[in-house]
């Protein structure tokens, strides 16, 4: 992790438990059935997200309890909402979903050509006054980056100012990370995995389509 | 835990790791406030195995009282996750792990988990089972003298499952008085 240097503050990794590095050890394991495939990737996605939550502001409140003693503890602040990278990204709602009942989520579509690495945006649904909100950005996988980069600047012709925006993930490329912290710097980045070789099949894996 | 190679679909390695034990994980919760917690277990480790335990407050006496049972067959082959969403005195916890220890699972393998304790609750449990692992979100520091936990949660099985405790005038069965004071 040395060559992500002084950007550490920007990227976030998952502390390598041994239940983090079993649940990534199925995921990548050819092996793996269709359904337990979706169990354990829904158990990453929560992880992750549950660790993007904790990067979200709050603020000190007093409660009663039901003893009628009060206790000092927080609040998370409302405005966020949560926009995920079609297709793989729509994997991580649901276990955002979870967390936040009613959290309101945005969709972007990304198409990239693979021959050109180039990337439109075919679709964008974005919540009309999301440039006050904190924007979760969910999208599993980054080898090249370039989608996520893609969906970040959609988020920033909207107005959303990039400390306002986190980026939730699974598995990224060290190379992806460089290129998103050097282009956006304000930018969280929340990822299980930092590594050269990722399971590049996920979408496919999930959704049980080739 | 072991490490394991595993392929990828590219056909290369990848060095993993895997649960040894994955298989042999038992959830007991305690009832009611522990039930509240098997989904939770459900939804981390797949298809595992779950014993439930209802223990009462005797009235008379003020102790613990085993009222149900349900274990697996072959309990002491497992690890238990013990659950029980708050822990006052501990009696309740101390009279379910000594039913597994009844049943030969052996104390190390014993894991209490619980959202909120009390430090008598702490105290007692680690000093009368000191190999049972304890887990828990938060420790409060006092007990109220109808051993209700300060500031502490309210009823949680009550809060959960939106249920009110019976009127007090029920003296001899009123189960969900008993159950605040465990």
């Amino acid at each position: 992790m040395s060559s992500i240097g002084e950007t550490t503050d920007r990227l976030r990794v998952l502390p390598n438990t041994d239940q983090v590095k079993e649940l990534q050890t199925i995921l990548r394991d050819r092996q793996t059935t269709h359904s337990d495939f979706v169990f354990y990737a829904d158990r990453l996605i929560r992880l992750v997200v549950e660790e993007g939550l904790n990067q979200l502001p709050y603020t000190k409140c007093t409660v009663v309890t039901p003893t009628g003693r009060e206790y000092l503890g927080i609040a998370f602040a409302k405005g966020n909402c949560g926009v995920s990278i079609c297709r793989s990204g729509e994997a991580m709602e649901k276990g955002l979903r979870e967390c936040c009942r009613s959290i309101r989520i945005g969709k972007v579509l990304i198409d990239s050509d693979p021959r050109t690495n180039d990337v439109r945006v075919l679709y964008a649904r974005l919540l009309p006054d999301i440039r006050k909100r904190r924007v979760l950005l969910l999208y599993p996988l980054l080898s090249t980056g370039n989608t996520v980069a893609k969906a970040i600047s959609v988020l920033k012709d909207s107005h959303v100012s990039e400390s306002n925006i986190f980026l939730l993930t699974l598995f990224c490329t060290p190379h992806s990370v460089q290129q998103l912290i050097s282009k956006f710097p304000g930018v969280t980045i929340l990822t299980s995995e930092v590594s050269k070789s990722i399971p590049q099949y996920f979408g496919m894996k999930y959704f049980g389509t080739e | 835990m072991v490490v394991s190679l595993m392929q990828n679909g590219l056909d290369s390695r990848y060095e993993g790791r895997m649960n040894t034990c994955r298989d042999k994980i038992c959830g007991v919760s305690i009832l009611r406030a522990g039930e509240t917690m098997e989904n939770a277990l459900r939804g981390v480790v797949k298809d595992c195995k779950m014993g439930k335990i209802l223990i009462q407050t005797n009235q008379e006496t003020n102790g613990p009282e085993l009222y149900y049972l349900r274990l697996p067959k072959d309990v002491h082959q497992y690890r238990i996750l013990l659950m029980d969403a708050t822990v006052a005195t501990g009696a309740a916890a101390l009279m379910a792990i000594r039913v597994l220890l009844d049943h030969d699972v052996p104390e190390e393998n014993i894991m209490l988990l619980s959202l909120l304790m009390c430090e008598t609750g702490v105290h007692s449990v680690a000093y009368a089972f000191p190999k049972v692992r304890l887990i828990t979100t938060a420790v409060d520091r006092e007990l109220s003298a109808q051993f209700h936990v300060l500031p502490g949660v309210g009823n949680f099985g009550d809060r959960y499952y939106g249920t009110e405790a019976a009127v007090a005038h029920y003296s001899s069965s009123d189960l969900e008085d008993s159950e605040d004071s465990d």
